[in-house]
């Protein structure tokens, strides 16, 4: 077990790197699956079918054949995701704006797939608040974007919450998926780096790693546990 | 009453899938009038009421609204609901506001006027209604005919044109039935303009200037009040008739 | 050296038809179960005595270990196992191979899952800690492919400027030694799972090259005619070992001898020309073996 404390290190790069890319695919999906989920719901006829046809496509395809076409179709086209260099937020996340573009790649895999289920989870809390809340709502005058803003999704987020935070905990561990597409040093690839080229045993290695995705998943898990309970304490 | 038109039918139709729920309905509501439907349940009669703010779309005929069709979707029939008032068996208050929210949000938010001169206004409203010294509380808190009554305020908050009512004590206890017909009483006192799918024939026969009866999605027969519970002319108005007034 | 996964598919078929022909039938038809005497209690007696053994190789590697349609592993690795495994008195037939990438390798040789492992296997201090090796059979270096107009590039050096990018395979010794090379890992190198993914990051401009064991990217001249060269010579010495266990000296010592009779007897470079030697890499002459 000796490699946890000598690589401590490169344990350590691979949490961060995979931490990175996490917090900036959930903001992304978060937004993105917000708004598809409006499209899905809304009253406009082919906007609606845009959102269906975009969950039933990136639910429905495995995330490695999404980060293909991300990794390698992208650049066939002429994109190196420039536009995914943002200012200020490439200080923090110094992979945005590297010429390597695989890092942008590999976000934009990840957020088009995972947007796809924050969709659906918005939409079942959506489906959740009763049809004559947006009815009363929709009676009074009030247009479809006030009817989401003012009504529906104050209540209906109560209900997303959870799922909403059990699809960013499957998108953590999907992140694992990375490293086999041009991502150099998540926490999964320290794995094939440390037992590949540096000839330690698999089950420590692989124990440092699991540890390091429980850190990130397992308070998120913990905190969807509290907020479940209060609801229930709440509904009583 | 015979005021100018506000509400006009003409050849409306309705299909839930194979079911024709409305059928060549024609109906006109005159600016003042109190218009109470009645029927069996399953006789079309909700949808009709439904179908004047186009809750329910139709598949054919025109409705037309103070001169206006009604328009499709989008801000235009935004703008014309925010004009016909509707209060629904199930009050339908929004959980996470508080009473006195409930009733502000539409004039701020659909008209635009200030808060300061909407508290007021719904202030008294709801001290008409009686529940003024509950402003603060969530519907949750308060009993279905005091939610009703919310309603009620809410709706008028908007100062519309007419009201409907999709049965509104349908969902309530007995005794609290009462306290909701007394305000839909007064109001039709005062000269609104109102549109009533009820099962309340007391109402009916005190507060209605003209009864209309559906069956089977058909507009069967319609008269005054009197004149209906006194002589029913369909075979089908004095069966229901029959049924209900017997118990 | 070690390779995570596949090269070249196209390549690796070609391969595969090629060895069906030639590498693999002569071992197996010259092999005939013979009791042989060994020192008692020594592993060779065990393995002999029970007439089986188990190799672990790679299964993805063209040239030195590939399972292809034949459905049994063929390259160079395969023809060394089987050298050996003559040698003790076993038909080639009597021997299961197990595929061992290069993650578990140490821990397949740790765990009694095989008797030896053949599999592209570089020697190095840290794998000594938990196995030992006999050889090296055969010594490999690290090379650089990059497009054929290329002139810009022509050793590792030219990643210290830190503007050209290379590519490799997640937890290869390839990959490891390459990070030296560059100025900053973060932004110069791009790890993918297969070396075809690389060659196709070469091909859309996200890197300017490919860096691995000379005998794979030779697999991608040979397929490309005219596309790619190599940037230069070999900038590394990755000399192949056979693993055994740690503790086993006695048949380490039978597996030296072993091959330093088929470097004598020709069937070292008769195993050479059937498989990776049809990719044009030199095979050069037999390394020494390390006896330590």
């Amino acid at each position: 077990m000796s490699v946890l404390v000598d690589k401590f290190d490169v344990f350590a790069g691979g949490f961060w790197l995979t931490l990175q890319i996490c917090v900036l695919a959930a903001i992304g999906a978060l937004i993105l699956g917000a708004v598809v989920a409006v499209l899905r719901i809304s009253p406009v006829p082919p906007l609606r079918a845009l959102g269906t046809a975009y969950v039933t496509i990136f639910r429905n395809m495995p995330l490695t054949v999404v980060m293909f076409f991300a990794a390698f179709a992208l650049p066939a086209l002429g994109s190196n995701a420039d536009f995914l260099r943002i200012p200020v937020l490439d200080v923090v996340f110094t992979r945005l704006s590297t010429d390597l573009p695989y890092f942008r790649f590999a976000l934009i895999a990840l957020v088009l797939y995972t947007a796809a289920f924050v969709c659906e989870a918005l939409r079942s809390g959506v489906n959740a608040v009763s049809p004559g809340q947006a009815e009363a709502a929709r009676s009074l005058g009030l247009t479809f974007g006030q009817n989401l803003r003012y009504v529906v999704l104050p209540q209906s987020w109560k209900a997303s919450i959870v799922p909403l935070g059990s699809v960013i905990i499957a998108m953590i561990k999907n992140s694992a998926l990375i490293g086999f597409f041009g991502v150099v040093g998540d926490l999964s690839a320290t794995a094939d780096q440390l037992t590949g080229a540096e000839g330690y045993a698999f089950i420590p290695v692989a124990i440092g790693i699991s540890i390091g995705y429980l850190i990130m998943t397992v308070p998120l898990g913990a905190l969807l546990d509290r907020i479940e309970q209060r609801q229930a304490v709440a509904a009583r | 009453m015979t005021g100018e038109a506000l509400i006009v039918l003409e050849n409306v139709n309705k299909w839930f899938g194979p079911l024709h729920v409305l059928q060549d309905v024609d109906l006109s509501v005159a600016r003042g009038e109190v218009v109470v439907v009645i029927g069996p349940s399953g006789s079309g009669k909700s949808t009709l009421c439904r179908a004047i703010n186009r809750l329910e779309p139709i598949n054919s005929g025109t409705i037309i609204f103070d001169g206006q069709p009604l328009p499709a979707e989008g801000r235009a029939l935004a703008r014309l609901r925010s004009e016909v008032g509707m209060v629904f068996q199930s009050f339908n208050l929004f959980a996470h506001k508080t009473i006195l929210q409930n009733v502000m949000l539409g004039p701020i938010k659909v008209r635009k006027e200030k808060a300061a001169v909407v508290r007021d206004r719904a202030m008294s409203l709801l001290e008409r209604v009686g529940i003024a010294n509950q402003a603060d509380k969530y519907p949750a808190q308060l009993s279905g005919g005091q939610q009703q009554r919310v309603a009620i305020a809410r709706a008028l908050a908007m100062q519309p044109k007419a009201l409907l009512f999709d049965e509104p004590t349908s969902a309530l206890d007995p005794e609290m039935v009462g306290e909701v017909l007394d305000v839909m009483t007064s109001l039709a006192k005062e000269g609104m303009t109102m549109v009533v799918v009820t099962h309340e024939m007391g109402f009916a026969r005190h507060a209605a200037d003209r009864v209309v009866f559906m069956a089977d999605g058909q507009l069967v027969e319609q008269a005054a009040p009197e004149e209906f519970f006194a002589n029913p002319r369909s075979d089908r108005a004095k069966d229901f008739l029959s049924k209900i007034l017997t118990h | 050296m070690r390779f995570t996964r596949v090269a070249a598919l196209a390549t690796a078929t070609a391969l595969t038809f090629g060895m069906t022909a030639c590498g693999g039938k002569d071992a197996e038809s010259g092999a005939t179960g013979t009791t042989k005497t060994f020192a008692a209690g020594s592993t060779m007696e065990r393995l002999n005595k029970a007439q089986a053994i188990k190799v672990g190789t790679k299964f993805d590697q063209p040239g030195f270990g590939l399972k292809g349609l034949s459905g049994k592993p063929e390259g160079f690795d395969v023809e060394v196992a089987k050298i050996i495994v003559k040698e003790l008195g076993i038909p080639a037939d009597k021997i299961t191979f197990v595929e061992t990438p290069s993650k578990i390798r140490e821990d397949a040789i740790v765990n009694n899952n095989v008797d030896f492992v053949v599999a592209t296997y570089t020697i190095n201090d840290k794998r000594k800690e938990r196995i030992a090796f006999a050889g090296p059979y055969y010594e490999a270096g690290q090379n650089i492919l990059v497009k054929a107009a290329d002139t810009a590039i022509t050793g590792p050096d030219a990643f210290k400027a830190g503007d050209k990018k290379v590519c490799s395979v997640t937890g290869s010794t390839p990959a490891e030694k390459i990070k030296e090379s560059v100025k900053d890992v973060a932004t110069q190198v791009v790890l993918f799972d297969t070396y075809d993914k690389c060659v196709a990051a070469l091909d859309g401009g996200q890197v300017d090259a490919v860096t691995t064991d000379n005998v794979i990217l030779l697999g991608y001249i040979a397929k490309n005619a005219g596309k790619y060269k190599l940037a230069g010579p070999n900038f590394t010495k990755e000399p192949y070992g056979i693993g055994v266990k740690l503790e086993d000296k006695a048949f380490r010592t039978f597996i030296n001898d072993t091959l330093e009779k088929a470097y004598a007897d020709g069937s070292w470079k008769k195993a050479w020309d059937g498989t990776a030697g049809k990719f044009g890499a030199e095979l050069g002459a037999a390394p020494t073996v390390n006896r330590y």
